[in-house]
């Protein structure tokens, strides 16, 4: 099936700095997707170079098998939710939304029905004739996906849109976004830095670092295996152990590490025995087992214990890995009660949660 | 508990000497200075001598003799004239450098701004050597042959008056402008792209309505100094450049009548603050972010 948009190869520099390199991204109808990285990854660029507001140098930007490159952001047959919304301050929160279809030159009954529409849409019914400025973070919000989505896009995109409010209105706006898209059936790309709205909002995630795709994925996949170090560590938390690779049978690989052979399972084809790996396990897969004599895992000794309410995170020091502080988390019930620094414990996980990275050529 | 109350008394003495100073210093610097030529215009001149006898005939004459009401409403459109003028040409310029690079934007705004920097009197002969009667325009007109010889009409008349304070006001309309512009944020034009809107469109609804409160504040700049101008006419308008000024001018020198002149100045000012409050009402308030 052709995608609705597709990236393929694009590069993008500005003076001597490479900011973009040879990236593909495709988007299918319907689809929310995140492109996720920290601030510098080139993120912004690629929604800038979708929306038309920063030309490509190489590859091409196909939107239904058409060629955008040469297309203005004004003929651009999609819209755009700013950072900080954009919403133009002189004219009414009706004017806003309305606005993309009095350039398109509809009669002001229609442009009416559909304003109001739109805006019960949102959850903003009545109030159309505010000013922005008498408006809070998250209502301005909301009249910028009203704009956006008035003059029926296939697919919008949202440039970092709820960085700017608070924690619990966040979370009341991811739950919002994602209704408002599967409600829409319209396709979303959706920008941010921040990993946790990414998991929670995303069909599929592209993780982007340095001007590059690290990889791509659905949520889940990308957390319980992920497949570079970057991506392992962006996502949540990680422990990465360093080691060579020892031996692999099938997907099951043993790595060599200074504090013994680990565990770990590998997706695609292994790397060659004796090549520089990672193991990544996550600190809630890790289980302890008092006895610092039982086979398999690794042994350590509890550096620190947090308590977190539902959780503890614990930390602890290996001396084979100078200066690796591994973290566990566990629930905080009777089993780590008694947990106190200085004590010997070992540590262990299934195969299946540790996954095999290959350094960084 | 002596020492604490020695602070309160300084507390207290420096905050009345603060509100003194803040209704103090316009006290002193604006609304007396203007409140002298406000009484000076009620009084007497009889057989030369200042009366301080309190009337109203200085005003009666303003609006009985046939000299002064004439000037004032010629005055009046020759300044709403320059000011609309000004108001086309600034706003044009503005979006000009508006529309360049962050760089290039400073150096031409500079250059426009340059004549801030030099003397009026430089100014005004510069214009008069441009438009005399041997002056550049005649010169260059002369040498490609569209005219055989000068026309005398160019320097010392109500469109030299026109043309010289025009220039002369430009920057000042051009300044609040340029500032309006550049203070709308830069993803307002994006998002209007982005919404479909093309360049004439977002000119339209989004640029020129944000620059509203600066189109008022260069027309009224350009209003009262052309209006209150009596130095330029007199300079390139010769006997024709008799403007509201000038006669004001002429009643605190020549005519030595200081009421009469205090009370056209009176006007004068009236006038001013009428246009300052038309352009004030011209801006929703919505406008002002």
């Amino acid at each position: 099936m052709q995608p609705l948009l597709h990236l393929n190869n694009v590069s993008k520099r500005y003076g001597a700095v490479r900011v973009l390199d040879g990236i593909d991204i495709t988007v299918a109808d319907n689809e929310f997707l995140t492109i996720l990285g920290p601030s510098g990854s080139g993120k912004t660029t690629i929604l800038r170079i979708i929306g038309g507001f920063e030309g490509i140098d190489g590859g091409s930007l196909m939107f239904e098998g058409r060629d955008l490159s040469a297309v203005p952001i004004n003929r651009r047959p999609f819209n755009t939710v700013f950072q900080d919304y954009a919403l133009f301050h002189h004219m009414t929160v009706a004017e806003n939304v309305g606005y993309g279809l009095k350039v398109r030159g509809r009669p002001k009954a229609e442009i009416a029905k559909r304003v109001a529409e739109v805006l019960d849409t949102v959850g903003l019914g009545t109030l159309g004739g505010r000013y922005p400025a008498q408006m809070s973070g998250g209502q301005r919000q909301r009249v910028a996906l009203a704009r956006a989505i008035i003059c029926e896009p296939r697919l919008i995109l949202l440039d970092e849109p709820l960085s700017a409010l608070d924690v619990e209105l966040r979370a009341q706006m991811q739950r919002f976004l994602k209704s408002l898209q599967r409600r829409l059936g319209i396709a979303f790309v959706f920008i941010t830095h921040d990993q946790e709205e990414a998991i929670a909002l995303s069909d599929r995630i592209i993780v982007v670092n340095r001007g590059r795709i690290e990889q791509e994925g659905a949520p889940e996949e990308l957390y319980r295996r992920p497949r570079t170090p970057f991506t392992a560590s962006f996502l949540g938390d990680n422990n990465l152990i360093p080691g060579t690779l020892a031996a692999v049978d099938g997907r099951l690989c043993t790595v060599d590490t200074a504090a013994g052979l680990l565990d770990a399972t590998v997706d695609g084809p292994a790397p060659a025995t004796g090549s520089a790996v990672l193991v990544a396990v996550r600190p809630e897969h890790v289980r302890l087992d008092a006895d610092p004599a039982a086979p398999h895992g690794l042994s350590a000794e509890v550096a620190d214990v947090r308590f977190l309410g539902a959780n503890v995170m614990i930390e602890l020091l290996n001396p084979a890995l100078p200066g690796a502080v591994i973290k566990v988390r566990r629930l905080a019930d009777g089993s780590v009660a008694g947990l106190r620094p200085g004590a010997s414990v070992r540590l262990r996980w299934a195969a299946d949660d540790a996954a095999l990275l290959q350094m960084a050529p | 508990m002596n020492t604490s109350l020695r602070r309160d008394r300084q507390d207290l003495l420096r905050a009345g000497l603060g509100h003194a100073l803040n209704l103090g210093l316009p006290l002193l610097f604006v609304v007396i200075p203007i409140l002298s030529f406000v009484v000076v215009s009620f009084w007497t001149l009889q057989d030369g001598q200042i009366l301080l006898i309190p009337t109203l005939a200085n005003y009666r004459t303003f609006f009985t003799d046939g000299s002064y009401l004439p000037v004032y409403l010629q005055t009046v459109g020759l300044s709403l004239q320059v000011t609309l003028v000004n108001v086309a040409l600034s706003t044009a310029i503005a979006l000009f450098i508006f529309r360049r690079t962050p760089r290039m934007r400073f150096l031409i705004l500079m250059s426009f701004m340059l004549p801030l920097f030099m003397s009026y009197i430089i100014k005004v002969y510069s214009i008069r050597s441009i438009l005399g009667q041997r002056g550049l325009l005649n010169e260059a007109m002369l040498g490609l042959g569209l005219i055989d010889q000068p026309i005398e009409a160019l320097l010392f008349s109500r469109t030299a008056i026109f043309i010289a304070l025009a220039v002369l006001y430009l920057p000042y309309a051009i300044l609040p402008m340029y500032l309006a512009l550049d203070r709308i944020p830069a993803n307002y034009l994006a998002a209007s792209a982005d919404l479909g809107a093309t360049p004439i469109q977002t000119l339209r609804d989004v640029v020129l309505p944000l620059g509203r409160p600066g189109i008022a504040a260069g027309a009224v700049f350009t209003f009262i100094l052309t209006f209150g101008d009596f130095v330029t006419p007199q300079m390139v308008g010769g006997t024709q450049g008799f403007t509201f000024g000038r006669i004001v001018f002429s009643q605190f020198g020549l005519a030595l009548n200081w009421p009469l002149g205090s009370a056209l100045a009176v006007i004068l000012l009236a006038t001013t603050l009428l246009a300052v409050a038309l352009a004030g009402l011209s801006l929703r308030r919505e406008h002002v972010r």
